[in-house]
């Protein structure tokens, strides 16, 4: 790293400026155990949706940065969500991706946790003095606060801290707007997870979610091949804006560019005749005037900080491993009591980021090819100037700008700043 | 956070096992994350689900314990 630290300036007040950031902050291994303390054992962190666990003593594997983590519902219905690390001796407890317990066994010793977390048992319980001497002493890490929005789970190591409606903000709104285009109100992520691990740093991946100036260069050839109406989205001629919400979140709001067409479907690349069985029962469930509104105008492409990532009809989750690695774990956007549309959702999301997925392909070609860059000398510096001269501030009070300029990566800086420097 | 409840009941029955006492329908349910054992009070109309390592520990159950279970003032008809 070669900014120091002079005079009273923070060393982020050294790598973050308004309009550039520092290479330094994608490859300092110090700098990524900083946010791995600061932001991710801080933070609202995602790590499911409570339909993955539907019922009793389901549970399902997930992560938080490093930390392997199981998010559980227990006997009554309530979430937690464990630290997958045996109190005895540190051995992994959870193996499976997802099962059905109210307790789990560890394989080294056989010390047995109920799905709260807390120590049921141990064999040979002679050797601690009989039984119930050390239970509730030892349990599973469990983190502290546990909540949910619209089915979306999110976890905090901190146990103090802004709730989580006050951490989503603004971006609970796009939550809703997920939801809402289930007839039965409900958005689910019950399609499975793929895993994809990435050699680069997160705040890339974060970055490029509602960056609008790659889509025609980088996805140019999944457009053409598909005919997709979403490369003219991200234009100069688009009048899609990006918006920062603040708290670091940002979104792609394509809503102004499908009302100019007025089209229920649009978004989704389709008629309302094809998808006839799910819009029947929006317009049954919503009303006629509702249910229109909400098919032309779309699903969100929302970045929710530090690690959600809702793509319209598909979700990311972000895990960083290191400052040079994360894993993106990725899922089809399933709408409750849809019929046709769900299977079909599926489909187009494979088709997009499933194993021989074109825009995952395309995208993480770029993280990589970005990461290998940053890694080198000369310039410093990453540019995010583009539109700052034109940005504006909407009715609301959040900055926005055209489709392809970097208002949302700016928002995410400041935010990022902000926290590294807290204390 | 109320439980999502899935709109169907996955059951494979395996079917009833009954006596002059008690009559209980036993299948494996796949609404979960993962197989249990579901066993439905024909006579009593409750249902209780058992996953694997409740199972295994029924199996191991000394003979004494089960007979304590057995008692009805154990749990059903307890004050
Ligand atoms: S390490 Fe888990 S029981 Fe010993
Ligand atoms: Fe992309």
């Amino acid at each position: 790293m070669t900014a120091t630290v002079s005079g009273k300036a923070s060393k982020y007040d050294q790598l973050i400026e308004p309009t550039r950031v520092h290479g330094s902050l994608y490859t300092d291994d110090e700098i990524f155990r900083e946010e791995l303390e600061k932001i991710w054992y801080r933070t609202w962190v995602f790590v499911g949706h409570e339909s993955e666990v539907p019922e009793p003593n389901d549970y399902v594997r997930t992560a938080i940065g490093p930390q392997d983590l199981v998010l559980s519902r227990d006997r009554e219905g309530v979430l937690h969500v464990l630290v997958n690390r045996c109190a005895h001796r540190g051995n992994l407890v959870c193996d499976d991706q997802r099962g059905n317990s109210s307790s789990f066994r560890c394989p080294y010793h056989g010390w047995t946790y109920k799905n709260n977390g807390d120590l049921l048992g141990y064999p040979f319980n002679r050797g601690y003095g009989g039984k119930g001497n050390i239970e509730g002493e030892l349990g599973l890490g469990v983190l502290p606060r546990v909540d949910s929005y619209q089915g979306f789970v999110f976890a905090s190591f901190a146990s103090e801290g802004p709730s989580l409606v006050e951490h989503l903000g603004a971006a609970a709104r796009e939550l809703d707007r997920l939801a809402g285009l289930s007839p039965e109100g409900k958005a689910e992520l019950t399609a499975g997870w793929l895993k994809h691990q990435t050699g680069a740093n997160w705040k890339l991946l974060v970055e490029n979610e509602t960056d609008g100036y790659h889509p025609q260069f980088v996805h140019g050839a999944i457009f053409g091949v598909t005919g997709s109406p979403i490369g003219a989205l991200y234009s100069d001629k688009s009048t899609a804006v990006t918006r920062d919400l603040g708290g670091g979140h940002s979104e792609n709001d394509l809503r102004p560019e499908f009302r100019k067409f007025g089209e229920p479907m649009r978004w989704f690349g389709t008629t309302e005749e094809r998808v006839f069985e799910y819009a029947s029962r929006m317009r049954e469930a919503y009303g006629d005037e509702d249910a229109e509104r909400v098919m032309i105008e779309g699903a969100p492409h929302v970045m929710i900080f530090p690690n959600l990532f809702i793509a319209e009809i598909q979700v990311f989750a972000i895990q960083p491993l290191s400052a040079h690695e994360c894993v993106q774990r990725s899922t089809a956007v399933q709408l409750r009591g849809a019929g046709d549309i769900n299977k079909r959702l599926v489909s187009q999301c494979m088709g997009s980021v499933g194993p021989a997925g074109m825009l995952l392909a395309d995208d993480t070609e770029m993280y990589e090819r970005n990461q290998y860059g940053v890694g080198m000398r000369k310039p410093e510096w990453l540019d995010i100037r583009r539109g700052v001269d034109r940005e504006r501030v909407d009715e609301n009070g959040f900055k926005i700008g055209t489709a392809t300029d970097e208002t949302g990566m700016r928002g995410f800086w400041g935010h990022y700043k902000s926290l590294m420097e807290a204390e | 956070m109320a439980p999502y409840r899935p709109p169907s009941d996955q059951s494979r029955e395996i079917g009833i096992v009954e006596s002059e006492f008690a009559s209980v329908r036993i299948s494996i349910n796949d609404d979960g994350n993962g197989p249990r054992l579901r066993l439905e009070d024909l006579r009593g109309d409750k249902v209780r689900y058992l996953d694997a390592l409740e199972l295994e520990t029924l199996v191991w159950l000394r003979d004494e314990h089960l007979s304590a279970l057995l008692d009805p003032s154990a749990d059903r008809w307890r004050e």
